[in-house]
């Protein structure tokens, strides 16, 4: 359809006109099949589209969220970061240690939480630029490393109970809007701002569309990715305090499934996994659509392993449809038998 | 003697690489290497593949750092770590595979590097701006400064690599291989292009294997064999086969 759209114009429309048009379509479609879903859930459910039900959706989406921009801005500047899920439970181990086992005050488990968060994205950093070692490699350890030392802080127990000035992060709300949503909300503006209007965002596309190129000109290429790794290190330390305020406790099991919802949403957001390209706004849109299918499906009674399942389907169908939509393939290329009908 | 200037127009020198040695392992890259180039002149590079053309350029750029041997730019000496360093020096670099972003628009691929901001926010209004004059200034047309670079010709591509490096208002232009992977057509743009440029107070480097193209732009032609520089020419007098010979090395018409 929209190949169809483009041929025709493209005898009369500037290359830069249909650039732009083929990018709106792009995020504008991300929300265009969240409008249908919702629709389509609400005919579906009538306990679907209520204030509290879509509020409680934008709660869901506020921790996975804020992982996915996180996951987002590393994508951009080429590079992978695996472990968010895990350094989310560290932090979240980390906080409840200092502040419940040592009562220590609020303030300093959540600076520990973040510093250990950081302190994991430092290495992951570190060894990606200067060992020199692929970030998923290096990344897929620190997967391992952190969810191990979020168990090891608690010996495996769940600990809770943390006081009021610590829950209100995960469970206060500001009218009828939960804190969390709006802490994501914040992160999100911010970080919109900051690759869309800044030189720093705009350095890091560069990053990410040609290493060589931008070591040639004299960007500081080793100084972005380590700040870019450090950043997400960070948000994952934040969503792990937010989602350990919620629920009122912390475990290294903890968002066991936030990686494979994150990295989902910033593929349905249109985050390119070679780097150069992606909005934070196409990963919002992503992340809404799979708390909206997670949700969706428990409405409809649907046995909850089903969404792991649905899940995978719609990364695997956002990619397929990445491919036409960046122009390498014909919708009927998806199909074997018709390729040389 | 081998760096004497082309003519007496030429007088202040604007690099200087004294006794330049590199070596990659076993390999001798580059083996005492003098080289100088002047203001004003355009100094054509030219040897066989492997003869120390690429490495002497990169050196003179920062992209490599030489094992010994001295650098001089305007008359005082200088080391360099890294390209940032090069170009803040004032020497410009359009390497042969342009360095361009391909998704970045014209006017972001000039500025690459070098965005500018104004309170926090990328000055756009001023990346156009001046993107259109260094292009008007180049009496380059293209389509728009906001089209991607991936849908620019070959030719078009080298034209935005070379204003790129005019906007970064260096003293000394180098041009690696800046018509190897043009067609006919384009490759004479760009030539036309070139020899717009060296109206201006500037220096210029091309390095080529081309030596049709070395004769229509150069007013003096460098040869390097084997990692040292056996030759430096002026055009005028030069031909086709003295240069050759010196490339390949033949006794008769070689080196001085």
């Amino acid at each position: 359809m929209t190949a169809g759209i483009e041929s025709v114009e493209s005898a009369r429309i500037s290359v830069e006109t249909r650039e732009a048009v083929r990018r709106f379509i792009r995020t504008g479609s991300i929300f265009l099949a969240l409008a249908i879903l919702w629709t389509g859930l609400a005919f579906a459910s009538p306990y679907f589209f209520t204030q509290q039900n879509i509020l409680n959706i934008l709660l869901q989406s506020s921790t996975v969220g804020i992982l996915a921009a996180g996951v987002t801005v590393v994508l951009i500047a080429g590079e992978i970061d695996i472990s968010v899920a895990s350094v989310q439970a560290l932090a979240a181990t980390v906080a409840a240690t200092v502040i419940i086992t040592h009562g220590g005050s609020v303030v300093l488990g959540i600076a520990a939480g973040i510093a250990v968060a950081i302190l994991c994205g430092s290495v992951n950093g570190y060894v990606t630029i200067y060992a020199r070692v692929p970030s998923f490699i290096v990344t897929l350890a620190m997967l391992g490393i952190a969810q191990g030392a979020a168990f090891l802080v608690t010996g495996g127990q769940a600990i809770g109970e943390f006081p009021r000035a610590y829950t209100v992060i995960g469970q206060g709300k500001v009218g009828p809007i939960p804190v969390p949503v709006i802490i994501a909300g914040v992160v999100y503006l911010l970080l919109h701002l900051l690759l869309a209007q800044t030189a720093f965002g705009v350095n890091i596309y560069a990053i990410g569309g040609s290493r060589n190129a931008s070591r040639l000109v004299g960007l500081r290429v080793e100084r972005t990715i380590m700040a870019v790794f450090v950043l997400c290190g960070a948000l994952a330390g934040l969503s792990g305090l937010i989602l350990s305020a919620r629920l009122d406790a912390a475990h290294g099991s903890f968002g066991a499934s936030d990686l494979l919802d994150a990295i989902a949403a910033v593929v349905i957001g249109g985050t390119s996994l070679f780097g150069g390209s992606g909005t934070v706004v196409g990963t919002l849109g992503g992340v809404i659509i799979i708390s909206t299918i997670r949700n969706g499906l428990v409405l409809l009674n649907v046995e909850a392993f089903w969404t792991q399942v649905v899940v995978g389907v719609v990364i695997l169908a956002a990619v397929m449809l990445d491919q036409v939509f960046k122009g390498e393939l014909a919708f009927r290329d998806l199909v074997p038998g018709l390729r040389h009908g | 003697m081998i760096d004497s200037p082309a003519g007496s127009r030429h007088s202040e020198p604007i690099v200087q690489a004294f006794g330049i040695h590199k070596a990659y392992g076993a390999v001798q890259a580059l083996l005492n290497v003098d080289f100088a180039v002047y203001t004003g002149e355009t100094v054509a590079l030219v040897g066989d593949n492997g003869a120390g053309k690429s490495t002497l350029i990169k050196i003179l750029c920062g992209a490599l750092q030489p094992d010994s041997g001295r650098l001089f730019i305007g008359g005082e000496e200088v080391r360099f770590s890294n390209p940032r360093d090069a170009t803040s020096r004032g020497i410009s670099v359009v390497y042969q595979d342009l360095a361009l972003v391909d998704g970045f628009d014209v006017a972001h691929n000039v500025f690459l590097g070098r965005i500018p901001s104004r309170w926090l926010r990328v000055d756009r209004q001023r990346m156009v701006k001046e993107t259109r004059t260094v292009l008007a200034e180049l009496t380059v047309s293209l389509p728009s400064v906001r089209t991607p670079v991936r849908f620019l010709s070959g030719g078009q591509r080298q034209a935005v690599a070379i204003a790129r490096a005019m906007h970064q208002g260096g003293r000394l232009l180098i041009m690696d291989e800046p018509t190897a992977a043009l067609g006919v057509q384009e490759g004479t743009k760009v030539l036309q292009l070139i020899e717009n440029l060296k109206s201006r107070d500037l220096a210029i480097v091309v390095v080529s294997h081309n030596l049709e193209h070395v004769f229509a732009i150069a007013d003096r032609i460098v040869v390097l064999r084997g990692g040292s520089v056996v030759g430096s020419r002026d055009k005028a007098g030069s031909t086709h086969s003295d240069i050759v010979h010196m490339i390949v090395g033949a006794d008769m018409g070689g080196s001085e």
